[in-house]
């Protein structure tokens, strides 16, 4: 080597962890001008990063000579090192744009392999479905009861309750500026209109999204952490039959039990400002909202919440049916069921939005 | 008379090869003990010879049918003719043991009269000593206790053949040695085959008739206990023999 253009870094007597990045930023310096003499004649005092550091520049930098390494750190990396491949330097550097090409085009083949996944599990629910209603096999006896009262009975006060806020709130927000154009008396048909056909299947299927599909993915992947999912096919169970079809039955029959009494509480809530805030009587206010609702508003709202919750249940089904092997996996599953329900709700309203208005 | 034969079986996940060209028989109403180090392929063999992963090469013989992964109606026939008794025991948490074992029997002969299935259930329950504990939910029972329900359960359909993970993992001597005991009886009693991975060398030499020794995904030995004692090979020796000794000292 030419000591004309061989740069020298002499290493410190202490080499310990909080040493290295300072070495090692010196040393990648220097390397862009040429080659390097890394000398270790002063290093007394060693930790096994100083080890790692030795590691890595023998075997992964053909540019940099390391000298003067004294017996006892010779033998520490001997003992501690010997025949152990320098890992980091096995990355080839791709260079930044193929980097993202390579991550934007592995993200695009995960994500569609899981959309692939998930229509299968559709595909698969619905088969089951159909078949368990042909025969009556391969659920669990009482299951659907089970699932309807969790679903329906346990669902009921808090879909009330945050129903009927909304309808006071979108009642309060609206009343102020129809008042301002004399407009009163159409609070009930925006209020009618509104609930039956938009915010009571919207609301309904978050509260559902939040409630029963986080419940049901980490139900659903605990089960497949703990093997019982596992158990059930050596059973000579099909597990999208035997844990998923008693939670699509109970969610066709929760979601208009739910919706109906949902719609009362919305309704109510409008009722509720329209009698303080504007002084309309209920009647009033109903005989109104007949006139701009009929009960096809009230069908394409239930609708909407039934396809909102099959969504759900699907969803969330896919999350905990296909989690990996750790616990760590079940709060994450849970985490992503929520967030896919919600944007499946939203995707889904609006391709109803599209076809309806 | 051999239950199961693996013939060139390659298994991994995707281009991942877990297991090599394996050639095996497991005869019929023995117990075969199967060991290997960590990571070597152990779980992954019982999942391919359970049905839960399609070998990427080569075949598994069941009752001198091959198993086609793909038919729905031949993994139905190896399900009916199979037991698994998994690591910790794989019990339904929201149904209490005697639902638990009562399971099978009720998703495949829903006519079954309920006072025949209490009593199949209540027999299976007697076999592994945990009548006292029928209406517990699983979450109430100890990890030894769970072991034997989920044994009751792999039990009730009659297999002839039970696949068990670990079977003494976690549990104490005492407790492990019990199961033990438990397989030698249901073994004797219904000529049922027994397939045990395991890393307990205690419990191989109470039960294995026949022990693989697996290595880096390769079948490394395969021979009776006598043979495994007797064998010169080094990785045998230093993974088994060493190993006996050390717990003897």
């Amino acid at each position: 080597m030419d000591e004309n253009t061989t740069s020298r870094v002499s290493l410190p007597k202490r080499l310990c962890a909080q040493d290295i990045p300072a070495a090692f930023r010196e040393i990648q310096t220097l390397r862009e001008e040429g080659p390097v003499v890394v000398d270790f004649r002063n290093v007394e005092e060693f930790d096994s990063s100083a080890l790692a550091l030795l590691s890595y520049l023998r075997g992964c930098f053909t540019d940099v000579q390391v000298a003067n390494i004294g017996e006892k750190f010779e033998h520490s990396f001997e003992a501690f090192l010997g025949g152990t491949p320098p890992a980091a330097c096995d990355v080839p550097d791709l260079g930044f744009p193929t980097r993202v090409l390579h991550s934007f085009s592995n993200t695009f083949l995960s994500q569609m392999r899981k959309l692939g996944k998930f229509f299968v599990l559709l595909g698969d629910e619905i088969y089951h479905t159909g078949a368990y209603l042909r025969t009556r096999e391969g659920v669990y006896p009482g299951e659907i009861w089970d699932q309807l009262l969790f679903m329906g009975y346990k669902s009921f006060p808090i879909t009330c309750l945050l129903v009927f806020l909304v309808g006071v709130t979108i009642a309060l927000t609206s009343a102020t500026q129809l008042k301002s154009y004399g407009a009163d008396i159409y609070l009930a048909d925006l209020i009618g209109y509104g609930m039956l056909r938009e915010l009571v299947p919207l609301m309904t299927g978050i509260i559902l999204a939040g409630k029963v599909g986080a419940a049901v993915a980490a139900e659903l992947s605990t089960m497949t952490v703990l093997e019982e999912v596992d158990a059930l096919k050596t059973m000579g169970v099909v597990p999208e039959k035997f844990l998923m079809v008693p939670r699509l039955i109970a969610m066709t029959l929760a979601v208009p039990l739910l919706v109906g009494i949902a719609d009362v509480a919305g309704i109510a809530g409008g009722i509720l400002v329209g009698r303080l805030s504007l002084g309309i009587l209920p009647s009033v206010f109903i005989r109104e909202m007949n006139t701009a609702v009929d009960l096809d508003d009230f069908f394409i709202g239930l609708m909407k919440s039934l396809v909102f919750g099959w969504a759900i249940v699907v969803g969330s089904g896919y999350k905990g049916l296909t989690v990996g092997r750790s616990a760590g996996e079940v709060g994450r599953a849970t985490t992503e069921t929520v967030v896919l329900s919600v944007t499946l709700i939203i995707v889904i309203d609006c391709i109803f939005g599209l076809i309806l208005y | 008379m051999d239950i199961i034969a693996a013939r060139n079986l390659t298994v991994g996940y995707g281009t991942l090869q877990v297991l090599r060209d394996l050639d095996f028989r497991i005869p019929v109403a023995e117990i075969t003990a199967v060991v290997g180090t960590s990571g070597c392929g152990k779980s992954t063999l019982l999942k391919t010879l359970a049905g839960l992963i399609t070998p990427l090469t080569g075949e598994v013989i069941f009752e001198d049918e091959p198993v086609d992964y793909l038919s729905e109606a031949s993994l139905a026939s190896l399900f009916r003719g199979i037991g698994v008794l998994y690591q910790d025991g794989a019990l339904l948490n929201n149904l209490d043991l005697f639902e638990n074992v009562a399971l099978p029997v009720r998703m495949h002969h829903r006519d079954m009269p309920e006072a025949v299935l209490k009593e199949m259930v209540h027999d299976r329950l007697a076999q592994v000593e945990l009548i006292d504990s029928a209406a517990k939910y699983p979450a109430e029972l100890s990890g030894g206790m769970r072991k034997r329900g989920a044994l009751a359960r792999a039990l009730i359909m009659d297999p002839a053949v039970v696949l068990c993970d670990e079977p003494s993992g976690g549990l104490d001597p005492i407790t492990s040695n019990h199961l033990d005991e438990l397989l030698l009886k249901i073994k004797e009693a219904f000529r049922t085959t027994f397939v045990v991975v395991t890393h307990e060398l205690r419990s191989i030499q109470r039960i294995a008739d026949q022990v693989l020794i697996l290595n880096a995904g390769r079948l490394h030995f395969c021979g009776s206990l006598p043979e495994v004692m007797g064998s010169k090979d080094e990785f045998v020796r230093t993974f088994f023999l060493r190993k006996v000794d050390h717990d003897d000292t």
